[in-house]
């Protein structure tokens, strides 16, 4: 038996294959024109939703992360300060912060959430000098941490964006 | 450099030969189509339609082959956008083909097929459905393989490349298919 001519019609023809050929030749497809219908409502691209879910998925965890990290910090430092109304050095967020040296005045009239609503610039020409230093440190290094939560998010999201984009390309590639 | 459509289409010799040609070209014909070009997916079903016959041909009466090609193609032109990898599209309509045919037998069971011996009138015409006939008594693999290659004429690059089975697999099928059915016409012509 001639496989060549078999597989794709090469070599020496196979008479039987041949004869085979002509005689189911005749079962063969008959073109005919495909009739779609005009109300058939063509088929659309699937919106691959899934970079931007993605993205909103990571600013939303990156927002949240931040959002309990500060008010873990905050709260922890805000039970003791209440508790002796002493200017403790152990603040590392910014809002908090301006509020002790107004501890002093205010700690007998108003309750502890109240001292937390003045915004932070109204209050820092009021600190003393070595609680800024140290509260300019930590509040740095909260920063820090922030930022680098951020920047990481940001890797993230520009991967996502990159592997999108290459993805695209090859496709165009591969279309030519 | 990739080839058109249009020159896949007008020399069906050329893309036996070039098989990665034909499938830039279905992407850009299954995109064309997503993109609302209709006439794109004329071209795919001039392209794939001797590859659904073929595929029906092994399975189902004859009769019923051509009105299958259609609905099968109407279906794959709506659910066109569920096709994840565009250059699949060989291998997303042949399934598509195959589960139409076990669902004719599954809703057309009570209903008596008339068989193809009785409309059939031209000596040459029935000794093809005799042959036929024995081909769908082969294994699964084996027919269809047999009869893309013998009645549609694919070669075995295209059957693979269309199907989207392995060349090896193919090249097999096509070999055991036809031992078979040497043994079995030869067992015809002994009767």
């Amino acid at each position: 038996m001639n496989d060549d001519y078999l597989w794709d019609k090469t070599g020496e023809p196979d008479p039987e294959i041949q004869n085979l050929e002509e005689i189911l030749g005749a079962l063969r497809y008959q073109p005919k024109p495909l009739d779609i219908p005009q109300e058939l409502p063509a088929p659309r691209h699937r919106r691959n939703h899934f970079p931007v879910l993605a993205i909103a998925a990571s600013v939303l965890l990156a927002l949240i992360a931040a959002g309990v990290w500060l008010r873990v910090r905050t709260q922890g430092e805000s039970q003791p300060q209440h508790a002796s109304a002493a200017p403790a050095p152990v603040v590392e967020e910014k809002a908090p912060d301006p509020v002790k040296p107004a501890n002093k005045e205010l700690a007998t009239n108003e309750p502890a959430k109240k001292r937390d609503l003045p915004p932070l610039s109204r209050h820092t020409k009021h600190r003393s000098p070595t609680l800024a230093r140290h509260e300019r440190e930590e509040a740095l290094a909260a920063k820090e941490q922030v930022m680098l939560a951020l920047r990481l998010t940001s890797e993230k999201l520009s991967m996502v964006h990159k592997k999108t984009q290459s993805n695209q390309i090859k496709n165009q590639h591969r279309v030519g | 450099m990739y080839a058109t459509a249009d020159m896949l289409l007008t020399s069906p010799e050329a893309h036996a030969a070039e098989q990665p040609q034909e499938t830039a070209v279905e992407v850009v014909l299954v995109r064309a189509v997503l993109d609302g070009d209709r006439d794109g997916f004329a071209r795919l079903y001039d392209l794939y339609a001797p590859l659904v016959h073929g595929i029906l041909l092994a399975r189902v009466p004859r009769a019923e082959v051509d009105d299958l090609v259609q609905d099968i193609f109407l279906h794959a032109f709506r659910k066109l956008h569920t096709l994840r990898d565009e250059s699949a599209f060989g291998p997303w309509i042949a399934m598509i083909a195959r589960n139409r045919a076990v669902d004719f037998y599954r809703r057309s069971r009570e209903t008596v097929e008339i068989s193809d011996e009785v409309r059939g009138s031209d000596t040459h015409d029935s000794r093809a459905r005799e042959i036929l006939e024995l081909i769908r008594s082969l294994p699964e693999a084996y027919r269809e393989t047999l009869i893309l290659r013998l009645v549609e004429g694919m070669t075995g690059p295209e059957i693979a490349a269309r199907t989207g089975l392995t060349a090896a697999s193919v090249r097999v099928n096509l070999h055991r298919g036809m031992k078979m059915l040497r043994e079995r016409l030869g067992f015809m012509e002994g009767l």
